[in-house]
């Protein structure tokens, strides 16, 4: 790393922190209250749904960020799910304090990033997409083979998470915790994008050579933002991991990827509400599919043929008649 | 001995269909410069077509080759989604056929449901080798070699090519586009239609394959850059032997690994060139 | 043949013509100059539909060909596709006999790939393609721009024989002493604006357009 990116870095992480930055806007806040009694509303099985679509929002946000901000297509992202879900999992099975084992999901997964990024990061569009691909394919194979990593069964048995001897055994602790890691991924990535490093990444999707001529650090920069979106995708295979106490090579297919890129796409790239509300419309709209395609008389292969209609046709209008996304074309409108 | 000779017929056997998915990524991509993301889904189409009109009574050879013309059909549509709206640009059209890949997971599992289908090829060995590969090799070997007469040699091929070195010239001398880019698409579509009918009688089609054949197709494809038809053949033989060795001496557990890993070094060598000359 | 009247084109907010008005009748000869960026190339790609008007109107009669700048040639085919493809419009007519009849120099170039050749080639075969079309009007975009003054020589020749056998000409050119040496008429565009127009002999004799287009003093 170059001496100015380090500068860069200092003023980012500074900011992070730092409460003179406005922009948290009043309705973030409002929604977050209301989102946080929705928990207490929910059936036992709408509560595991409720989980589950935090933790794709908490990638969602990560990969809507590297989309949106460093102009790469990753059809990868679930990699780094996969990744922070082994590293709690076999942590936690080794006797590893399991909140220690869960902060070491989103490390482990960023430095995976940083490792793999370094080289791939050069690739661009479709190079790029494949590049990803390719890796989540291999990481797959590797975990399927893999003796310490339980080979396709995986692991079982996890124990449940427990911080400062209170254990969370109930989906209603899990959703709590999951609001917890969205809020704090939506403010990191808030952060991100208010400081220097996301105006020059701004700068640098308006015209790459432009930015770099200005010594905005291009690399550096689209570097750490591929390290943070994993780091995201990482602290929600944590949760995950915990939270289903089982975990195999299938839970992460390429499909899972591919579905972070639809909600990514639909909410609006870039954009943090957007990410979060693609997350939820997609998850939503697919429970009540998959619901409906369970009643007694419809053949059993419906809730695959519906979700999978769904992904696809969402994917497809929205690419091709809201390009921006639902919520930045909104805010335009508004 | 006899061995090695099984797993390099088996290995250039199955390096065809590479070869062949390859090839349609190549044509779609010189007239249009999209990557069609959908590419392995028109093999896996087509191969379940074969099972449903074979089962309708069809003969065999005349179910593989109405089977072929529905993929290429299936391309055309695929391009209208992907690149008839004016003003899509490649990056958009490449998100489209993400799409369109998993529609077509939906309309598979409608169909034909979600368990792994196979049909029958011809039946034998000759000389210790399954007699199927060695018409997957002949069949490829004669369609590819048509394909490429028909881009030196016809006007509407070079009509493809103009449009592919120069869509603004292209346009000036009147040719349509987008309509080329349709046939591409159409074509496109029919040669990964033709790769899953070959391959599907020796390793059975699920609707889920895709991705296996298009990352396979795309290995092969982008030695010659996406653009070169000679080397994206020399890249899938070279792919399909390769595994085939590796699966044979080696363990078959890292059979996948060959292609993406050959792909990534493909691909980060080049950018690395790259980086180097731009630096300069 | 060509008539453009109050024609504005934008990129995106940028206007780069702004109510042009300009007009090539039947079997005319016509130039068309003005310093780098005036809007000429724009004109082009709005005549040949490649660009939308945002207002005006164009309209055309007969068959219209283009010279486009940068000459455009499709590199991996051979000199001979090049001219075949340049009949694209009219299947019947793609006998590529009489062009090398009438562009000599083209023969023993016939089977070389088209990127293979210098600039002057280029721009014979880029003409060549263009005639293909057996157009009613020609229009060239930077005939001479890096070319030897021979091959501007042998153009500006070919072209002077097919408009004495009644091929209507627009020349956009930077070279204002040639284009008004071959043209009868001539307009003047800068910054998008037509700022003068009239007979070439008239234009040349103007202050104005003597010093900015043909470097002599006012
Ligand atoms: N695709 C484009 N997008 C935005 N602006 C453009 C585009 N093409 C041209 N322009 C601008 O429009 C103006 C006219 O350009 P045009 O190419 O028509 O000029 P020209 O007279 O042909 O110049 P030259 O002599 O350099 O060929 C210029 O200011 C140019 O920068
Ligand atoms: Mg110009």
């Amino acid at each position: 790393m170059t001496e100015r990116s380090e500068r860069h870095d200092r003023v980012f992480w500074s900011s992070l922190f730092s409460s003179r930055q406005d922009g948290i806007r009043w309705w973030w806040i409002a929604g977050a209250l209301i989102v946080s009694a929705v928990p207490l509303l929910l059936a036992p099985g709408q509560l595991t749904t409720f989980v589950l679509l935090g933790l794709s929002a908490m990638a969602v946000v990560g990969l809507s960020l590297l989309m949106g901000y460093a102009g790469q297509v990753s059809l990868g992202q679930a990699s780094f799910t996969a990744i922070g879900a082994y590293t709690s999992g076999l942590l936690a099975l080794h006797h590893t304090p399991p909140l220690l084992a869960l902060l070491a999901a989103p490390i482990v997964a960023a430095l995976a990033a940083a490792g793999v990024g370094v080289p791939i990061l050069r690739l661009r569009g479709h190079q790029l997409a494949f590049a990803t691909l390719a890796l989540q394919l291999i990481l797959l194979s590797v975990l399927g083979d893999a003796d310490w990593a339980g080979g396709a069964v995986g692991l079982q048995g996890l124990p449940y998470l427990s911080i400062g001897g209170f254990e969370l055994d109930a989906d209603l602790d899990y959703a709590y915790l999951v609001l917890a890691g969205v809020l704090l991924v939506s403010l990191i990535a808030h952060r991100l994008v208010r400081s220097r490093v996301g105006r020059g990444l701004r700068a640098l999707a308006t015209g790459e050579t432009a930015a770099e001529a200005s010594g905005v650090p291009v690399g550096a920069y689209r570097l750490l933002v591929f390290a943070v979106s994993a780091a995201f995708a990482g602290l929600a295979g944590g949760i995950y991991s915990f939270f289903l106490g089982y975990l195999a090579p299938g839970s992460f297919p390429v499909l899972l990827s591919i579905e972070y890129v639809v909600m990514a796409v639909v909410g609006g790239l870039g954009s943090i509400g957007g990410a979060l509300l693609g997350a939820a419309l997609i998850t939503v709209v697919v429970q009540l599919l998959t619901t409906l395609a369970t009643q007694p008389g419809m053949p059993s292969y419906a809730p695959s043929v519906l979700s999978y209609a769904v992904y696809a046709l969402l994917l497809i209008a929205v690419v091709l008649f809201v390009p921006k996304g639902i919520v930045p074309t909104l805010r335009r409108s508004s | 001995m006899a061995e090695l000779l099984q797993y390099l017929v088996t290995g250039v056997g199955i390096g065809c269909a590479y070869a062949l998915t390859g090839s349609g990524l190549v044509v779609i991509y010189r007239v249009t410069r999209v990557v069609n993301f959908a590419q392995g889904s028109f093999a896996v189409l087509a191969a379940l077509t074969v099972t449903t009109l074979l089962g309708a009574g069809l003969p065999h050879g005349l179910a593989e080759i109405l089977a072929v013309l529905v993929a290429g059909l299936i391309g055309l549509l695929c391009g209208l989604v992907a690149t008839g709206k004016p003003g899509t640009t490649p990056q958009t059209a490449l998100i489209v056929t993400l799409g369109l890949g998993v529609l077509a997971y939906a309309v598979e599992i409608l169909f034909w449901g979600d368990q792994p289908r196979s049909f029958a090829g011809l039946a034998g060995s000759t000389g210790g080798v399954q007699t199927h590969y060695l018409l997957i090799i002949g069949v490829t070997a004669v369609v590819l070699a048509a394909t490429a007469l028909l881009f030196a040699r016809t006007d509407l091929g070079r009509a493809l090519t103009a449009t592919a070195a120069d869509p603004y010239a292209a346009r000036i001398v009147g040719i349509d586009v987008l309509r080329m880019g349709l046939l591409a698409f159409a074509v496109g579509g029919a040669l990964g239609g033709l790769a899953g009918v070959l391959i599907t009688p020796v390793q059975q089609v699920s609707f889920d394959s895709d991705v296996a054949l298009v990352v396979n197709g795309f290995s092969a494809a982008i030695l010659g850059n996406l653009t070169r038809p000679a080397l994206t053949l020399a890249g899938g033989l070279l792919l399909g032997v390769v595994q085939a060795l590796v699966g044979g001496y080696l363990s078959t557990s890292y059979q996948s690994e060959v292609a993406l890993i050959f792909m990534l070094a493909v691909l980060v060598a080049r950018a690395g060139r790259r980086g180097v000359l731009e630096a300069a | 043949m060509i008539e453009v009247e109050g024609l504005t084109v934008r990129y995106g907010v940028a206007t780069a013509l702004d109510e042009v008005s300009l007009e090539v009748r039947d079997g005319e000869m016509v130039a068309l100059i003005g310093p780098n960026g005036a809007g000429k190339s724009t004109l082009v790609n709005t005549l040949f539909g490649i660009l939308r008007p945002a207002a005006g109107r164009v309209t055309t009669t007969g068959r219209l060909a283009l010279v486009p700048e940068g000459r455009h040639l499709f590199a991996p085919l051979t000199v001979d596709d090049n001219l075949r493809l340049g009949a694209w419009r009219d299947r019947k007519g793609r006998d590529t006999g009489p062009i090398y009849e009438l562009l000599p120099e083209l023969v023993p170039l016939r089977k070389r790939p088209a990127g293979r050749l210098s600039g002057g080639q280029q721009q014979m075969v880029a003409l060549g393609r263009a005639l293909m079309a057996r157009p009613d009007v020609l229009v060239i975009d930077e005939m001479s721009l890096g070319l030897a003054p021979l091959v501007v020589e042998t153009l500006a020749g070919h072209l002077r024989d097919r408009h004495a056998e009644g091929l209507a000409v627009l020349l956009i050119e930077q070279n204002a002493r040639l284009a008004l040496d071959l043209c009868s008429r001539a307009y003047v565009l800068e910054a998008g604006r037509v700022v003068a127009e009239g007979p070439s002999a008239e234009l040349a004799g103007s202050a104005g357009v003597a010093a900015a287009y043909l470097g002599l003093e006012a």
